[in-house]
């Protein structure tokens, strides 16, 4: 067949069958081993489901890392052996940092693998600490995640009893706030400042605030590390596709039967696969794709697209960190994405200029949108508001906020002349996706 | 010393505070958003003379949100450094 390369990317690597599962289901990879209870997978389990963690040569994990093509899954998506080859040319002993905060309000597929698989995750970390030469990781977590933090102490302390050979653990405590599980502020946090994004001309990989490499992943990635050198790149590889190899982590939310829900995906599967597994029949009105900072995608269109990186970027979405939103017929995506917007504005930093005074803007006219005040320019002046902001500060937060705007605006048209005409076809007063209330910034 | 072959130009935006100078003392490459904050428009510089006004700008700033990193000849990024005077004090 002509042109197989372009359309045959399931044909070529996908598994004929895909396998989606929640925790402890067969076929499952990351959240395979026992169902969920109480207690995480203790380290004579993990070693007697997994054997011991393969930490063989630096240049051989390497190599493995490389061909595995795994890009980060906190959202950024960022290449791990980039990362990872950034940190081993720059100068000074690199620090190796274990995000596991999980800012994403809805996404709980980070908390779901450091409660239950504790061990996948901080073999990851040894791994990806070999490799770059740091004696010491420290795992950062938000104040709040109790369970988190009670899941992995009682997991370094069977590790430091077992003696395995292990960096240094330390565990770093940040606010609860959305901005502070950003990579550069998690590294401030370190340096014993604010849990606040920084700017920076170098990655911080290269060069971060203490002037070492530092090199921050999600935990996500930490655990598919550990699966990956475990089976070996190919093997890998093959849990996903080709422009998303391995197996992926979605968290569920919104009008699904158990909202906040963990599915793994093995092998190729269209969204519409994986909401028919959470018990979703028809295409819903929207799906949001990629966290509360991600893209609104028509239901008609999400349902058939596949969950890969090439397929999403060309209906104009992202992976993202793995959230998939699913808003019901009877709800107002205007209304939510206004609810959303609001929620995002009230955790900007405040840092930067543009989003300190755009996001407050955008989230106000959104409402205003939301609301029915719809003047004739307001969708004109959202635009050109959006991209004022787009682009402009030292993180992506305000970029993220200016996507879902930009998409809420394309996806709701029809909802759009509703609000016009001062109609909502939202019966459903109630939000769909959770957001934290509102905390008074320390 | 060498005469460098191109410089990067960024914005800080947490450091900047829209005093704009920077602006005014390389327009060719700073412009300002609707709040009157500086944006880079031209994010290199290669000509003798832009080169000397990006280092101006930077050395002007009241905050020093203005950063000029020098690439060589690879393009690959130098650690950034003070900015070298006589490029300043030259013209």
């Amino acid at each position: 067949m002509t042109g197989g390369e372009v359309l045959g990317e399931e044909d070529a690597d996908g598994l004929p069958d895909v396998r989606i599962g929640s925790l402890g289901d067969y076929g499952t990879w990351l959240l395979a081993g026992p169902a969920q209870k109480s207690t995480g997978e203790t380290l004579l389990e993990h070693l007697k489901r997994l054997g011991p963690n393969r930490c063989s040569s630096p240049s051989v994990l390497r190599s493995v890392v490389r061909d595995s093509g795994l890009r980060g899954r906190g959202g950024g998506g960022f290449p791990l052996a980039r990362k990872l080859e950034t940190a081993l040319l720059a100068p000074g002993e690199p620090i190796l940092l274990v995000n596991a905060s999980e800012s994403e309000p809805a996404s709980r597929k980070d908390a779901t693998l450091c409660q239950h698989r504790p061990h996948l995750v901080l073999d990851g970390a040894a791994i990806a600490a070999a490799l770059i030469g740091a004696t010491e990781a420290v795992i950062y977590m938000h104040h709040g995640s109790h369970d988190v933090y009670g899941a992995l102490q009682l997991a370094l302390a069977e590790r430091r009893a077992a003696q395995l050979a292990d960096p240094v653990w330390r565990t770093l405590m940040g606010p609860d706030r959305y901005v502070a599980g950003e990579a550069s502020a998690i590294a401030n946090r370190l340096e014993g400042g604010e849990a606040l994004p920084s700017f920076s001309p170098h990655p911080m990989a290269f060069r971060g605030p203490s002037g070492r490499p530092t090199v921050v992943n999600n935990c996500e990635t930490l655990a598919q590390l550990s699966l990956l050198v475990r089976m070996g790149a190919v093997a890998w590889r093959n849990g996903g596709t080709l422009s998303s190899p391995g197996p992926q982590l979605l968290t569920l939310v919104g009008a699904v039967a158990d909202s906040g829900i963990v599915v793994e995906v093995v092998g190729s599967a269209t969204i519409g696969q994986v909401l028919e597994h959470v018990g979703v029949s028809a295409p819903p009105a929207a799906l949001l794709v990629g966290g509360y900072a991600g893209t609104w995608l028509t239901g008609d269109v999400a349902w058939c697209t596949p969950l890969n990186r090439v397929a999403l970027n060309c209906v104009g979405a992202d992976p993202g960190c793995g959230l998939l939103g699913v808003l019901p017929r009877e709800a107002c995506g205007l209304s939510e994405t206004a609810r959303l917007v609001s929620y995002l504005a009230g955790e900007s930093a405040g840092q930067c200029g543009p989003c300190a005074h755009g996001l407050p803007a955008l989230a106000e006219r959104m409402e205003a949108i939301a609301r029915g005040s719809l003047r004739h320019r307001s969708q004109a002046q959202l635009r050109s508001l959006g991209d004022a902001v787009f682009g402009s500060g030292a993180c992506a937060h305000p970029d993220g906020v200016v996507r879902l705007i930009r998409s809420a605006l394309d996806v709701f048209d029809e909802e759009l002349h509703h609000h016009r005409h001062r109609r909502c076809s939202g019966s459903k007063n109630s939000p769909i996706f959770p957001v934290p209330l509102p905390k008074p910034r320390s | 010393m060498k005469p460098e072959r191109s410089v990067l130009v960024r914005i800080d935006p947490i450091r900047c505070r829209g005093h704009a100078i920077c602006s005014l003392l390389f327009s060719e490459g700073i412009e300002l958003d609707r709040w009157g904050y500086g944006r880079v428009a031209v994010e290199t510089a290669e000509d003798g003379r832009s080169i000397r006004r990006a280092y101006r700008a930077a050395a002007a700033c009241p905050n020093g949100a203005v950063q000029v990193i020098q690439l060589d000849s690879s393009g690959e990024q130098q650690p950034p450094d003070k900015p070298p005077l006589h490029v300043l004090h030259e013209q």
